[in-house]
């Protein structure tokens, strides 16, 4: 019989899972040079046609500067869909995740090896669409307090990526409802989270169609951050907003953690752990 | 190949592209899931200009109200076009990684030319149920919740402009969806991303959300070559959104762009099948 690691040793061996899957992810995401242009070109498609849109109705240069963070942020929620929430569903589909499974670490140190990367990978992405975006659009920035941006920018990405666990443990045993279910997450959180408005939490806008919105870390983050960089707001005024960020992922880590486990054991249960083509 | 014997195969891959992409779920979840992603994005757009109204952007407040209709109808077709394009440019991938079926397909009797149809009809029928229903959700949304009287009367729309125009944007649109599978045929790196760079083009030229006029001068001839612009021009002439005068000329450049879609298309297909021959890739393995 095997001696029992200590936990010093079972913390070291799941940071390295976590960082030999961060770095797969890493390498992976970036040998391919067409994909890398192509996921910083491609939004600037959709971007463009917004803050045309933003000029044929009038509205002043600073809605071009939301849109462009706006979409800037969506890069995240699509890694984080795509790359995070379908990501055990592919593993299956290619026979790997059973690897994953008699693997002798947490399926967490996985998954957080799969965040960090997906969000190192992805701000390469997000910095690309904003500069992009600014040079191409020419519109207007306040930047008063970088740091401020770049700590509610943190929170936000560890709380948007916290949720992308909690959807990787629901999405674990999904067929080709996984497909379908990143598909139909796209364009309504797009909507939302108000990434292509110049402001979610504007009188306009239905407090029904604000608070739903609330329930998506990005939608938070993502007004503090347009509050900072735009406005040029100082960070007493987007407390509020770091503290629904700390508490989203306060609420949501040990939500994905026992999703993950509970989601296991069914699969175990029903042996659809190595099920494909379903 | 016979047109029955061809029209037979086609209607069997239709058959097995809706099973595939439909039997997942039960039918009300099913049409929800195809309604929920273009009335989202309809509401993105329409939030945007009630966003401007309130602003007071601009001072004549049925400008608002006229340009929401224009905006509305544009978004719904597109909903052809987001459907074809990322049914079509993913489908050589699926069906040679994920279900290792390309090659089968390809040795038995139909070819691949009918059963790439049919699998795009798939993506027509899926299309034209989300513009109906996105149609008639904006209209309940816009007109019947918020009392936005919105000019759109679905029931006054001219069906014999409506129709033609459609049917040759669908021929168009397919004959892209064709040249997206040939080149995954001969590339396995670009599946994921070909779908949504071709709609997201037609998104920014095709006068989905604003009018071609607006685009800076050098990009507007792009737009003059999309077959997607001429349809909807013609659409939105069918709904009484813009004058009817231009709707022959729209049409013929529509047939016009559709027929060199077509020849472009069929041809692309042809040498991409040819090459994937030669180079052994109809059964590719990219996924590990």
């Amino acid at each position: 019989m095997l001696p029992k690691a200590t936990p010093r040793e079972e913390l070291l061996t799941n940071l390295r899972a976590a960082y030999a899957r961060m770095w797969v992810r890493l390498r992976g995401s970036n040998r391919e040079i067409t994909g890398l242009v192509a996921e910083i070109g491609l939004p600037i498609l959709t971007i463009g046609a917004y803050v045309i849109l933003y000029r044929a109705i009038g509205l002043p240069p600073t809605a071009g500067a939301a849109v462009i963070i706006g979409g800037a942020m969506i890069a995240f929620w699509t890694n984080v869909l795509w790359n995070m929430s379908s990501q055990w569903f592919w593993e299956r589909e290619s026979g790997n995740l059973e690897m994953y499974l008699v693997a002798p670490v947490s399926r967490m140190s996985v998954l957080l090896g799969m965040a960090m990367g997906g969000s190192v990978n992805t701000s390469i992405r997000a910095l690309g669409i904003v500069l992009l975006g600014i040079f191409v659009f020419q519109v207007p920035f306040q930047l008063a307090d970088p740091l401020s941006v770049g700590l509610v920018f943190v929170l936000t990405l560890v709380a948007l990526y916290t949720m992308g666990m909690l959807f990787a443990s629901i999405f674990m045993l999904y067929g080709r409802e996984a497909w379908n279910t990143a598909n139909l997450l796209q364009e309504p959180v797009y909507f939302l989270s108000g990434a292509y408005f110049p402001r979610i939490y504007a009188p306009v806008v239905p407090f029904a169609l604000q608070a739903a919105g609330s329930l998506i870390p990005m939608t938070i983050g993502l007004d503090a951050i347009r509050r900072l960089a735009i406005n040029g707001e100082s960070i007493a005024t987007v407390w509020p907003h770091i503290l629904a960020l700390i508490s989203c992922t306060l609420i949501l880590f040990p939500l994905a953690r026992r999703a993950l486990n509970y989601m296991e054991s069914l699969g175990k249960k029903e042996g659809r752990l190595t099920l494909r083509w379903q | 190949m016979a047109v029955a014997d061809f029209v037979k195969s086609a209607g069997e891959s239709f058959r097995v592209g809706w099973k595939i992409e439909s039997n997942w779920t039960d039918p009300v979840l099913f049409a929800t899931y195809q309604v929920i992603r273009p009335l989202a994005s309809l509401l993105i757009v329409a939030f945007i200009v009630i966003i401007g109204a309130a602003a007071g952007a601009s001072q004549n407040p049925t400008f608002y109200t006229q340009y929401l209709a224009w905006l509305i109808v544009g978004n719904a077709f597109y909903a052809f076009v987001l459907q074809i394009m990322l049914g079509m440019a993913i489908l050589v991938h699926v069906d040679r990684t994920r279900y290792e079926v390309l090659k089968n397909i390809y040795i038995s009797p139909g070819t691949l030319h009918p059963y790439v149809i049919g699998r795009g009809l798939v993506s027509v029928v899926n299309g034209a149920v989300s513009v109906i229903l996105t149609l008639l959700f904006s209209v309940a949304i816009f007109n019947g919740l918020l009392h936005m009287n919105i000019p759109l009367n679905l029931l006054n729309v001219n069906l014999l402009i409506l129709f033609p125009a459609v049917i040759l944007g669908i021929i168009s649109l397919l004959a892209i969806g064709y040249m997206l599978c040939a080149v995954n045929i001969v590339s396995n790196r670009m599946e994921f991303i070909l779908g949504d760079s071709v709609s997201g083009i037609f998104f920014l030229l095709g006068g989905v959300i604003f009018p071609i006029a607006l685009l800076p001068s050098y990009v507007q001839p792009i737009s003059n070559v999309l077959p997607i612009t001429y349809l909807l021009n013609a659409v939105r002439e069918s709904f009484g959104l813009l004058p009817t005068a231009s709707y022959m000329s729209d049409l013929a450049y529509l047939a016009l762009t559709t027929l060199v879609t077509l020849i472009i298309g069929i041809t692309v297909f042809r040498l991409a099948e040819q090459r994937a021959k030669k180079l052994g890739l109809f059964d590719r393995k990219s996924e590990y």
